[in-house]
C-alpha cells in the first residue's frame, strides 16, 4: 500500500520525537509545520540522527547538502515521499 | 512541548534566530611544529606534539588540502601551532579559503594589509611575574605593541590560580591597548608547582571573572554562565570528561555511548596527514581539563538540554554569541 505524505509526515514525527526524547507531544499533535530549528531547536547533528533512521525505514538518501531546507516535518515528508 | 519563542521575549528570541542557523563546523590545524617561545606548560609542547608528525614544507599541498578540508565542510579553520606567524604563508592559504581564526603569542605582528581582517587570539598567561615565570619573557609588552587598537584582535587571557586578585589590573592593561579579551583558565599541563586550581579557587575565580565582566563589558567578551561551566566542570549535574567533550578528533571517536559532540571536527598535525586525539593534547588529564573553547563547545552542542526554562536558553544564547563572536561569525 503506497503511504501518504499524511502517514509520512506521522511517522516523521515520531521518529523525531523517539529520537531526539522530545517531551509533551506527540506524532498526532506534532505542529507539522513547526520550525525545526527556530522553535523546536535541533541542530544538524539531530537532524542527522533523524535522517540516518528515516533513510534506513524508507530506503532513501538525504544528502547532507539538502539539510538547511528540511525545516519542518512537513518538508522532511515531502522529501522522503518524492525520493520514494 | 517547550519551545524556543514561549521561552525567549522577543529581543531574546531575535538574538537566538541570529546565531541559530550558523551551523559552525570547526577544526584545528597544527600550521607548524616551531615556535619563538617555549612555554612551560604549552601543551603542544610538553606532550611531544611537536615530533609526532613532520611538518608539510610545500605551500602547493597546504593549499589542496584547504580545499579538502572546504569540500568536506569546514566553515571555521583554527590555527594553531606552534607558532602559526612563523609561517605566514600557509595562514595566507587558509585566509583566502575559509573563516580562519589565528592564535598566536603576539611576538610577530602579522601585517594587516595581507591579512586586513582575519581574526587573532593573542595568548597572555597571568600577568608579568607568571608570564615570566611560565613562558620565560613578558609577551604583552610586546604583544600590545604589535596589536595596540586592533579591531580584528583579542587577548585570549589565560588565568592562573596565582591571578586570584589580579585580574582587574590585566583587564585594565587590555582596555586601555584598545583590545578586547577573553578568559580562560590554565590547565597546567606540566605541573608547574604553585599552578594548580583547588575548588576553592576555582570559586574565587568564579567571581572575579564575573566581576570583571560587569565592570568591562565593553573589554571582556564573555558569559558569567561560562564561568560557572568552566569553574565548575560541571552542567546540568553531568561533569565535564572524556565522556563528555565534544571537541574529539571524529574519525577517532571511539566513544559507546557517542556523546554529543562538534560535526566532522578533527585536530590536524602539520604532516596535514596525522590526526590529534582532541583540541588538546593526548597526554591531559581530561577531568581537569580547562580548556575554554571545549567548555564553550560543550555548552554548545547541547542546546535543547537548555531548551528548559527561560534562563537556561538565555545561559545557552550568550556562550554561543560568545564564540560567534570570537571567531567573527557575527560583530563584537
Amino acid at each position: 500500500m503506497t503511504e501518504t505524505t499524511a502517514d509520512i509526515t506521522i511517522r516523521i514525527a515520531e521518529i523525531m520525537i523517539n529520537e531526539l526524547k522530545l517531551e509533551d507531544v506527540t506524532p498526532e499533535n506534532f505542529d507539522p509545520d513547526m520550525d525545526l530549528v527556530d522553535e523546536v531547536g535541533i541542530d544538524s547533528m539531530d537532524l542527522a540522527t533523524v535522517a540516518l533512521v528515516v533513510q534506513d525505514e524508507y530506503g532513501i538518501r538525504i544528502d547532507e547538502d539538502d539539510y538547511p531546507k528540511l525545516t519542518t516535518i512537513r518538508l522532511i515528508a515531502q522529501y522522503v515521499q518524492e525520493r520514494m | 512541548m517547550k519551545t524556543v519563542s514561549s521561552l525567549l521575549d522577543k529581543e531574546w528570541y531575535k538574538r537566538y534566530r541570529a546565531i541559530s542557523r550558523l551551523n559552525i563546523r570547526s577544526s584545528i590545524y597544527d600550521v607548524t611544529n616551531r615556535c619563538n617561545l617555549r612555554c612551560r606548560g604549552c601543551f603542544f609542547f610538553s606532550s611531544s606534539e611537536d615530533r609526532v608528525a613532520k611538518e608539510e614544507m610545500d605551500l602547493q599541498k597546504w593549499e589542496a588540502f584547504i580545499d579538502r578540508e572546504k569540500e568536506r565542510g569546514v566553515n571555521l579553520a583554527i590555527l594553531i601551532g606552534g607558532e602559526p606567524t612563523l609561517c605566514l604563508d600557509r595562514v595566507e592559504a587558509f585566509y583566502r579559503r575559509l573563516p580562519t581564526f589565528c592564535a598566536t603569542n603576539g611576538l610577530i605582528r602579522l601585517p594587516r594589509d595581507r591579512f586586513p581582517d582575519l581574526m587573532v587570539g593573542i595568548s597572555l598567561w597571568g600577568d608579568e611575574e607568571d608570564e615570566r615565570l611560565l613562558r620565560g619573557r613578558d609577551t604583552f609588552s610586546i604583544s600590545s605593541r604589535n596589536y595596540e587598537g586592533d579591531p580584528h584582535a583579542y587577548y585570549l587571557y589565560t588565568i592562573t590560580p596565582r591571578q586570584i586578585g589580579k585580574t582587574e589590573r590585566i583587564v585594565r592593561r587590555i582596555r586601555d591597548a584598545g583590545l578586547k579579551l577573553h578568559m580562560q583558565l590554565l590547565s597546567n599541563d606540566e605541573g608547574v608547582d604553585q599552578f594548580f586550581w583547588t575548588d576553592e579557587e576555582l570559586v574565587g575565580i568564579r567571581a572575579e571573572m564575573d566581576h570583571m565582566l560587569d565592570s568591562y563589558p565593553e573589554t571582556v567578551v564573555s558569559s558569567r554562565y561560562y564561568h560557572q561551566i568552566i569553574t565548575t566542570g560541571k552542567m546540568f549535574g553531568r561533569r565535564f570528561g572524556w565522556d563528555e567533550c565534544p571537541s574529539v578528533t571524529e574519525p577517532l571517536d571511539r566513544r559507546d555511548p557517542r556523546p554529543r559532540r562538534l560535526t566532522g571536527f578533527i585536530r590536524w598535525a602539520s604532516d596535514l596527514r596525522t590526526m590529534h586525539r582532541c583540541c588538546t593534547s593526548e597526554t591531559r588529564d581530561c577531568s581537569t581539563c580547562k580548556d575554554g573553547a571545549a567548555h564553550m563547545s560543550w555548552v554548545m552542542v547541547n542546546k535543547r538540554a537548555h531548551i528548559r526554562t527561560e534562563q537556561d536558553l538565555k545561559n545557552w544564547v550568550e556562550v554561543y554569541e560568545m564564540f560567534a563572536k570570537l571567531y567573527r561569525f557575527i560583530p563584537w
